[in-house]
């Protein structure tokens, strides 16, 4: 009698919600993990030192990530025999410490492409309400710079940008710039359509405002949702085409860590020393996920009608 | 004799589409005075609409234009007036009140922001003094506690106060002209009686004069002082509203008031005007009811009827009245 009642309390449940306990914990865990992840790495971002305190030996980091330590490389990680505690993920093969470095590199990496994000997300949306806004010759001429940009592979166009000016901080948040404006673009201007079809929008110039006003107060507000959710699913995009071009040696370079780069490095030694490669791994596939399963989340609670982005 | 606010004269506007010129509006000419309502009544497609948005200058382009007439407010020919000083117009002068009010009100604003954007952009007030207006718009359209409610979204409102709400933009800036383009339509007939109550009320303390463009004729009843009937393009007859329905001229006038559902006569079937408005691409050189009109002679299918005056401002286009 005793177990029958709970079980009834948690058919009855399901009946109501139509969602199980398991579903129900699963969906919020997809929230949760996600921004503890991303909050531990922007913390990781902000605080890897204090230098922009004028303290550059205080922070997470328990190393100077640049120091190269002859005496300690290729040490194993502290939890594998042979790792020395000092260093918690092991050292590479100038004995610079792993986790001092993916922390710094969380540094490089996201502020790359928060950077290329801002950019190309405001470049896309200007364009994107004007050209939707505008509509007629202007729209096609514009949208079919937009389709160029779209089919232009953008890995190859990074590397014509690393040979000509160098490669760098700058050369990759400018990669990654020059053709992401692009999904901005299509996806504003195809709300930025269909808005000024709205009676509001109407009734905008009934009262008299000027077409940069109904654009800036009527049409920008309307497409923030699919542009909050567009951003957040680009994180993910912009980490990886980040990993991407420090890889092949074309991004940041040494000895600056990023992420991508220190894959780059470990992978003549994945035989003997599989750490170096796997630890900034690991952090640019948890951040991809983190950024993808916020996205979606936001997507579904700020506008259902996009599932198909 | 009350001030003239809007004397319109002779307008043309075409839409230029692939197909040809559609003529949507032929030669319209109607005036609105102080205090005045003046309606404009027809069946869908017969430009009235089109003459509302070419008063604003709103038709949409590229295809829509103005070719001809004069549409003169408070003196002077708005059509000859640039594109800023046409925004400066609009919101102040002349206001529309849109058809849907479910959907002409911005999502993203509270009520009272959306009040005050035609304020700021017409009158320069510092921000205590923006929401005293908007708190006296609200007040003028019977909006109850305007002080919370200026706070709402459109969301958390029922239709028929959102149609008050956009009224109350439109009332704003005290403009001299308001357009109503069928602001009843989307409201069921208790809030719609109230609505006209309201508006008549309105006109009563600020003078306003009012072009209601509609196509129901117990509306137009209750509401209009005035009322040109509109058919094909062309105001068909003009007169006053008791005399229009009293003594109706043109056969569309007569023919379109007895088309109105009466409560009396249960057992007849309604009548019904027989065949289609013409073609707005290839009009008849005559007249354009001729083909659909029972009181039809030869002349009226060669010849384009004038407009005669036939005494206190009724007029009438028919070759049938002298």
């Amino acid at each position: 009698m005793v177990s029958i009642i709970p079980n009834v309390k948690e058919k009855t449940r399901k009946q109501y919600t139509g969602v199980s306990r398991g579903t129900r914990i699963m969906k919020n865990l997809t929230l949760i993990l996600p921004v503890m992840v991303l909050t531990l790495m922007v913390i990781c971002a902000i605080f890897a030192n204090l230098s922009w305190l004028g303290l550059p030996q205080y922070g997470l980091a328990p190393h100077d990530p640049n120091k190269t330590a002859p005496r300690d490389k290729f040490l194993p990680p502290a939890f594998i025999e042979g790792g020395k505690s000092d260093y918690l993920l092991g050292t590479d093969k100038l004995g610079r410490d792993i986790l001092s470095r993916v922390i710094h590199g969380a540094r490089v990496s996201l502020s790359v492409s928060l950077l290329a994000i801002f950019i190309t997300a405001g470049v896309g949306t200007m364009l994107g309400i004007f050209s939707g806004y505008v509509g007629g010759r202007v729209d096609g001429f514009l949208m079919r710079i937009v389709d160029v940009a779209l089919s232009f592979p953008g890995l190859l166009l990074a590397m014509l940008l690393a040979v000509a000016v160098g490669p760098g901080f700058w050369t990759v948040v400018f990669a990654l710039s020059v053709l992401g404006w692009a999904f901005y673009a299509r996806l504003v201007r195809g709300e930025s359509l269909r808005i000024r079809q709205s009676d509001f929008v109407a009734q905008a110039r009934v009262n008299g405002a000027s077409p940069f006003r109904i654009m800036l107060r009527h049409i920008f507000p309307n497409v923030v949702n699919s542009l909050i959710v567009l951003m957040t699913l680009q994180v993910g995009m912009m980490i990886l085409s980040e990993a991407a071009l420090s890889y092949i040696g074309i991004g940041i370079t040494a000895p600056q860590a990023s992420w991508g780069s220190m894959v780059s490095d470990g992978r003549a030694e994945l035989d003997r020393a599989w750490w170096i490669s796997t630890f900034p791994g690991v952090a640019i596939g948890l951040v991809v996920m983190s950024g993808n399963f916020l996205g979606d989340w936001i997507r579904d609670k700020l506008d259902p009608r996009l599932r198909q982005v | 004799m009350s001030r003239t606010i809007l004397q319109v004269e002779d307008l043309h506007t075409s839409f230029y589409t692939r197909a040809g010129e559609v003529k949507a509006v032929d030669g319209v000419s109607f005036h609105v005075d102080e205090k005045e309502t003046f309606g404009l009544v027809g069946e869908s497609a017969c430009g009235k609409t089109v003459t509302g948005l070419s008063l604003l200058r709103l038709l949409p382009e590229p295809a829509g234009r103005i070719v001809g007439g004069k549409i003169i407010l408070n003196g002077r020919n708005i059509l000859e007036l640039s594109k800023k000083e046409m925004r400066a117009v609009r919101g102040k002068e002349i206001s529309m009140i849109l058809q849907d009010p479910m959907t002409s009100l911005n999502p993203v604003y509270t009520v009272g922001n959306q009040i005050a954007e035609s304020i700021k952009l017409h009158q320069g007030l510092r921000d205590e003094k923006v929401t005293d207006e908007v708190i006296s718009a609200l007040r003028l359209l019977k909006i109850p506690a305007p002080e919370s409610r200026i706070r709402d979204y459109p969301f958390q409102m029922s239709g028929g106060m959102r149609q008050r709400v956009v009224g109350a933009i439109a009332m704003s800036c005290r403009p001299n002209l308001l357009i109503a383009d069928e602001p009843t339509t989307a409201l069921d007939a208790t809030i719609q009686a109230q609505y006209i109550a309201l508006f008549q009320d309105i006109q009563r303390t600020t003078n306003v004069g009012i072009l209601f463009i509609t196509h129901d004729f117990g509306v137009v009843a209750k509401m209009c002082h005035r009322v040109g009937v509109m058919y094909a393009g062309r105001i068909v007859e003009t007169a006053t509203t008791s005399k229009i329905f009293k003594d109706p001229r043109h056969p569309y006038t007569v023919a379109l008031i007895n088309s109105v559902p009466r409560l009396e006569e249960k057992n007849k079937r309604l009548f019904s005007i027989e065949g289609q408005p013409p073609s707005l691409l290839n009009l008849p050189p005559g007249c354009r009811f001729a083909a659909r009109c029972d009181k039809v002679m030869d002349k009226c299918r060669e010849q384009q009827p004038p407009e005669v005056d036939i005494g206190d401002g009724h007029l009438v286009s028919c070759w049938k009245v002298k």
